[in-house]
């Protein structure tokens, strides 16, 4: 019996060795600087060291900065328009690719092929092509169709519509490759029963293929929102922020809280605040997609 | 059209291409998916071109189609003066470091939470799945500082490659996917091994490993690419210009060089995911759907 015990806990310690190093990792990438991050935005910060608890001093001071404001609106803005210019390319695209029976396999190539330029390049190369110079490309093709050249970033109302062009460009593959997966997994007897029953193309499309990538197409819309209210990189790239804090976003304003006027507490705040709003609609959607009964995705 | 005649999937069958509408339709469909291709390679491509115009070209009104020449020596030039070679063999590096922390530590973590399952590795395996579904907005401090000086053991990894190569470690997305990988290894297979006296972690290495030889070699492209790619925590940790990856070079290059030299940066900095992408677009097209198994 005692031998059985000592077997079972050496065989679990070897288990527990193995797991040790992700462990580690995860614990000093991840738990800890979560629980850390939340107790700094409670505390006066010196350096990146708390000094003196203040309670909610530093979202106090934060909300009540314009600038931090104006993040928090452009966000939303950011998270809007991702919707409106980003959701449906994907799905439409992979709806179009799924009909074809000329290169497909060079179109799946050809929307894919953004997304392994990292992000940051993708932006700086997006920051030349947005040149509001005369010798832009993006200008110089307006020249040629006879219209007036852009100031394209520097105007504060294009500025995040065309943040938001170049994460589309650049993400929507990987998002199109997931909905094709869904579309090649309808039975095609269901469209075969539709056409003898003379169903037309947009009917086929309303009711047999709408609904089966349903569950896909909730999961993608949460997960966009999510990715999207984090967007950082890419107006610190190519903005900095401006013009007049027209593309600031919470994270960036975290990031120069945290980097550029070296106030750990006040950055943290910032995060903790895009933290909350997440994890609400996080667990509105579970609850929502629980309630369906789709459990969301097709996992 | 014999394609048409043979179309068994998606929407329109090969019934409704016989009529003109269909074949309409379907050509419509085509013309967006080559706009949309173009749309895809045009800017990258331009970039390529253009890095090879002269600044006073750059500066033409409106923008020349093609540079005046091809001066291929610009380009070993301008290599040689920034260093790219030292960039380069930076990223290699920590790309390399990276690939063995995700496949190591993440692939040990796959193996044991699904194969071993220790007492208590069920709280290790929600606690994971929790890591992935929250926001990650709350780390950017406590991170760098935790690099600044490492809990308990007090050393700072800054101006090394560490930092990026423990976050490979803690790759959640990885780790499930080397598990639920693992779950499909046949039990019996690894008790057979135990019953022959193999250790845990030989089994892992002369069993499991070679089993899934598919899908290390997904993650191992995957975090190439990422690490290739990687700017925040880099440019944060790396202060020393000799220590730069490509994207940390890149970035700091924008404003203080010329246009021209910030055009060439751009291109080196995406000539190895392309390039890495075009061989292995297999593997890399597989591996993208895989993101959509996340739970």
């Amino acid at each position: 019996m005692n031998r059985k015990i000592a077997a079972a806990l050496k065989r679990d310690l070897t288990s527990w060795i193995l797991l040790g190093p992700a462990v580690v990792c995860f614990a000093v990438v991840l738990w800890q600087p979560l629980i850390s991050g939340l107790t700094l935005s409670f505390f006066e910060t010196k350096g990146y060291d708390a000094v003196r608890f203040v309670g909610f001093k530093n979202y106090e001071s934060i909300v009540s900065n314009s600038e931090f404001a104006a993040a928090l609106k452009n966000t939303f803005s950011y998270t809007s328009w991702s919707l409106v210019i980003g959701y449906f390319v994907p799905l439409i695209t992979a709806i179009i690719l799924n009909e074809m029976v000329h290169l497909k396999a060079f179109f799946k190539f050809a929307c894919y092929f953004p997304t392994i330029i990292p992000s940051m390049a993708t932006a700086l190369l997006w920051y030349f092509m947005f040149n509001p110079g005369k010798n832009g490309v993006l200008n110089s093709l307006l020249g040629f169709a006879g219209l007036p050249a852009s100031q394209w970033l520097q105007n504060q109302k294009l500025v995040i519509p065309l943040i938001v062009l170049t994460m589309t460009w650049r993400s929507f593959g990987g998002t199109m490759l997931i909905y094709l997966a869904s579309l090649q997994s309808i039975n095609q007897d269901i469209y075969e029963a539709a056409s003898i029953d003379g169903a037309g193309f947009l009917a086929k499309i309303r009711n047999i293929t709408l609904p089966h990538i349903a569950g896909t197409a909730g999961l993608m819309l949460i997960m966009q929102i999510i990715g999207v209210f984090q967007i950082f990189q890419e107006p610190m790239a190519m903005t900095g922020g401006g013009p007049n804090n027209a593309s600031l976003s919470i994270m960036l304003s975290s990031y120069y809280y945290a980097f550029r006027y070296f106030d750990a507490g006040k950055s943290m705040a910032a995060g903790a605040i895009a933290f909350a709003i997440l994890a609400i609609l996080t667990i509105a959607y579970r609850l929502a997609s629980a309630r369906i009964g789709r459990g969301g995705g097709i996992a | 059209m014999k394609r048409f005649r043979d179309k068994r999937t998606g929407i329109l069958s090969f019934m409704d291409l016989k009529s003109h509408k269909g074949i309409a339709v379907y050509w419509l469909m085509f013309a967006i998916l080559a706009l949309m291709a173009l749309i895809c390679f045009l800017p990258p491509l331009w970039v390529i071109i253009s890095s090879f115009k002269s600044p006073e070209e750059l500066m033409k009104v409106p923008a020349s189609l093609l540079p005046e020449k091809f001066d291929f020596n610009k380009v070993i030039d301008t290599w040689n003066k920034l260093g790219y070679l030292r960039y380069y063999w930076n990223t290699a590096v920590l790309a390399a470091g990276s690939v063995f922390f995700a496949v190591m530590v993440n692939g040990l973590a796959g193996y044991v939470l699904s194969c071993l399952k220790p007492k208590g590795s069920h709280l290790v395996l929600s606690l994971i799945i929790w890591t992935m579904l929250m926001p990650n907005t709350l780390s950017m401090v406590p991170l760098f500082k935790n690099m600044v000086d490492l809990p308990l053991i007090h050393i700072s990894l800054i101006n090394t490659f560490w930092p990026m190569w423990i976050c490979a470690g803690a790759g959640a997305f990885n780790t499930l996917l080397f598990k639920n990988s693992f779950d499909s290894i046949p039990e019996s297979l690894i008790e057979a091994a135990k019953l022959d006296g193999c250790s845990n972690l030989r089994i892992f290495t002369r069993i499991v490993l070679p089993l899934s030889i598919p899908i290390i070699m997904v993650v191992c492209i995957f975090t190439v690419n990422g690490a290739w790619g990687d700017f925040l925590l880099p440019y944060l940790v790396l202060t020393e210009p000799d220590k730069f990856t490509v994207m940390v070079h890149v970035f700091t290059a924008k404003t203080v060089m010329a246009l021209d030299v910030q055009l060439l940066s751009l291109v080196f900095a995406i000539m190895p995911p392309i390039v890495l992408f075009f061989v292995f677009q297999r593997y890399i097209i597989a591996g993208a759907t895989m993101g959509g198994v996340k739970e």
